[in-house]
C-alpha cells in the first residue's frame, strides 16, 4: 500500500516546484561560496591565508549556510506538500479512499525526506566540484565533504517531522510558516542556542565537538516526533 | 429488506454542541436515498462519519453489513464519494487527477477513460483542472467517485454550483446508476426539489435528529391537498358546519376541509348553500413537499 501512496504523492508534487527547490537549495549554498571566494579579486588568497587546511576552512564556510538552507527548505517543502492537499481540501477525498491515515502521513514524510536526501547528495557533489574548481589542494577530503553534506540532513529530521505535523494539521498555513521563520532565526544564531534545541543540531555544533551526537539525536528525536505527528494526524477528524 | 447502510444511535458531538443525535439511518439496497435537511442540520457530519473521515462520539455504523470501525478499508474499497465542494489537484490534468486516485485504488487504467467518458470530460482529459468551470470540476468529482466501481455512492450536495443543464445531467446520471450498475446512492441536499426528482427513499434530518425516514411515496402522501372554502360570514358558516357534525378548520375567514373526497366536498357545499351562505370559491391548495419539509423541520416532535 505504501508504494501506491508514494507513487501517488510523487505524481502530485509535479509542477509544484518541489523538485526545483530540491536542486536550488544545495546549488545556492555552494554558489554563495563561489561568490565568497571568487567575486572579489584577492579575497580567495586572503581566505586561503586564514587557515592551514584550505579544504576544511572551505567546508566550514559552506556549512555556515547549510543549516539555514535546510530549515528554510523544510519549511517551504512541507508547506507546499500540505498546500497540495489543503488547496481544495483534498484530504477528505484522500482519507475516504481505502488506505490507512498513518500510511498517508508516512508517505508524505517519505517523499519529503527523499527530496531532502537528494538535496544532500547534490550538496555533496556541488561542494566537491567547487572545491576542485577553487583548487584547494590535491588531497580531496571525501569523508569530510560527506560529513558536512549528510550529517546536517540527519540532524534536521526532527524539524522535518515537526513541520510536517504542524503543516498537515493546520488549516492556516500561516502557522507552519511562522514556525519556519522562528526556526530560521534560531538557526541563524545557532552558536548561541543551548545544545538541546533541535534548531541547533543541523549546525553540527555541540559542547563535545562531536557532530555524530547531533546525528544520533536527530534520528532518535526525529523518529519520536514523527510518531507523535502521525498518531495525532490519524486521530483527528477530517473537516 | 437488505440495508446497505445501517447506523445505530449514531452521535457526533463537537464540544457541547450535538451535531448528530442518535441517528438510525437505514438505506435499502438499490435505492437512491435522499438525505434532506436544512443547512447545519448535520448532513455533512453524518456523511463524513459514514466515510470514516470523522469518528462518531457514540453509536455504530454498518456498511455492507460490516462494522465501519473494524473494517474501514475493506468497506471504503466499495464506496465512492463526493463530499461538498469537489476536491482535486488544480496543477494536475483531469487525467492525472484520476491517475493519482487509480494508483491507490488499483483499478485498471481503462477505467479512467471510461469514467471520463461517462461524465463527458474526455475532451478535457489533458487540460489542467485549474482552468475548469465549476460544473466540469463537479463532474470530475463524480468521475473520481466512480473510479472504483462503487457499490455505494455518497454524494454531498452534488448539484451545488451547477448550471441548469448540469443539474439535469447530474440528475439523469444519478437515476441511471442504481439500475445499470447496481449502485446504491446516498445523496444529500438542502433542497427538497432536488431530492424529489431523483430519490426513491428519503431521510429528513433536523437539528441533528432524523425526523422522517421512508419511501418518497410515503412522504408524498403527507403532501395532501387541502380544500379551502371562501364563503360569506365564514365564522358562522364554520359553526353551522360543526353543528351538522362536519369537522373543518377555520382560519382567517377561510374554511379548510379535512375530508377531501368529491362526495365530502359536495356535501359541505350543499350544506352551506342550504344554510344560506354564499360560496365564493372552492379551491385546492397544493401543499408542496417543500411546505411539508418546512413543517417537519420546524416541529418534528409530533411525528
Amino acid at each position: 500500500m505504501i508504494m501506491k501512496l508514494l507513487a501517488t504523492d510523487f505524481l502530485k508534487i509535479k509542477r509544484k516546484g518541489l523538485w526545483f527547490l530540491t536542486i536550488l537549495g544545495p546549488l545556492g549554498v555552494v554558489l554563495l561560496q563561489w561568490v565568497n571566494y571568487e567575486l572579489v579579486p584577492g579575497r580567495r588568497e586572503w581566505l586561503l591565508q586564514r587557515s592551514d587546511d584550505d579544504w576544511l576552512f572551505y567546508l566550514q564556510n559552506v556549512n555556515s549556510f547549510t543549516p539555514l538552507a535546510l530549515v528554510l527548505g523544510i519549511t517551504i517543502l512541507t508547506s507546499l506538500a500540505a498546500s497540495i492537499e489543503n488547496e481544495t481540501n483534498a484530504w477528505k477525498q484522500l482519507i475516504a479512499l481505502p488506505i490507512s491515515k498513518m500510511g498517508v502521513f508516512l508517505s508524505k514524510f517519505t517523499v519529503l525526506a527523499f527530496l531532502l536526501a537528494i538535496a544532500s547528495v547534490l550538496l555533496f557533489f556541488f561542494t566537491w566540484l567547487l572545491g576542485i574548481y577553487l583548487d584547494l589542494g590535491a588531497v580531496i577530503p571525501y569523508a569530510q565533504i560527506a560529513t558536512f553534506s549528510f550529517y546536517p540532513y540527519f540532524a534536521s529530521l526532527p524539524l522535518l517531522a515537526l513541520h510536517l505535523w504542524v503543516a498537515t494539521v493546520s488549516n492556516n498555513q500561516g502557522i507552519p510558516i511562522s514556525l519556519g521563520v522562528i526556526g530560521f532565526l534560531f538557526t541563524s544564531y545557532s552558536f548561541k542556542l543551548p545544545d538541546w534545541l533541535p534548531w541547533k543540531w543541523p549546525s553540527l555544533q555541540n559542547q563535545w565537538d562531536e557532530p555524530l551526537v547531533n546525528v544520533v539525536l536527530g534520528i532518535c528525536v526525529g523518529i519520536i516526533l514523527y510518531i507523535i505527528g502521525m498518531l495525532d494526524f490519524a486521530r483527528r477528524d477530517v473537516k | 429488506m437488505e440495508y446497505i447502510v445501517e447506523t445505530h444511535h449514531l452521535t457526533k458531538r463537537f464540544g457541547k454542541e450535538i451535531a448528530v443525535n442518535a441517528l438510525n439511518l437505514k438505506i435499502p439496497r438499490g435505492e437512491v436515498y435522499g438525505f434532506l435537511g436544512p443547512n447545519g442540520a448535520g448532513k455533512s457530519t453524518t456523511l463524513r462519519m459514514l466515510l470514516g473521515l470523522m469518528r462518531p462520539t457514540a453509536g455504530s455504523i454498518r456498511i455492507f453489513g460490516k462494522d465501519l470501525k473494524k473494517e474501514r478499508i475493506s468497506i471504503l474499497r466499495n464506496v465512492g464519494s463526493l463530499v461538498e465542494s469537489p476536491s482535486y489537484y488544480s496543477h494536475l490534468t483531469a487525467y492525472e487527477n484520476l491517475e493519482a486516485m487509480r494508483k491507490i485504488l488499483g483499478s485498471p487504467k481503462e477505467k479512467i477513460d471510461e469514467v471520463l467518458d461517462l461524465v463527458r470530460l474526455s475532451n478535457a482529459a489533458d487540460k489542467k483542472v485549474k482552468g475548469f468551470s465549476l460544473g466540469m470540476k463537479q463532474r470530475l468529482g463524480i468521475a473520481m467517485a466512480l473510479l472504483n466501481d462503487p457499490k455505494l455512492l455518497i454524494l454531498d450536495e452534488p448539484t451545488n454550483g451547477l448550471d441548469p443543464s448540469g443539474i439535469i445531467e447530474m440528475r439523469n446520471l444519478i437515476k441511471r446508476l442504481p439500475k445499470e450498475k447496481d449502485i446504491t446512492v446516498l445523496i444529500s441536499s438542502h433542497l427538497l426539489s432536488e431530492i424529489d426528482q431523483v430519490a426513491t427513499y428519503v431521510g429528513v434530518i433536523s437539528k441533528g435528529k432524523l425526523i422522517f425516514q421512508d419511501s418518497i411515496k410515503a412522504m408524498r402522501n403527507k403532501a395532501q391537498l387541502k380544500i379551502r372554502l371562501k364563503v360569506s360570514d365564514a365564522n358562522n358558516a364554520y359553526r353551522s358546519l360543526l353543528a351538522k357534525g362536519i369537522k373543518t378548520h377555520y382560519q382567517d375567514h377561510i374554511i379548510y376541509l379535512y375530508e377531501q373526497s368529491d362526495e365530502a366536498v359536495a356535501a359541505v357545499v350543499e350544506t352551506l348553500v342550504d344554510e344560506g351562505y354564499s360560496v365564493y370559491r372552492v379551491e385546492e391548495e397544493h401543499q408542496s413537499l417543500e411546505d411539508i419539509f418546512l413543517k417537519m423541520t420546524a416541529g418534528g416532535d409530533d411525528r
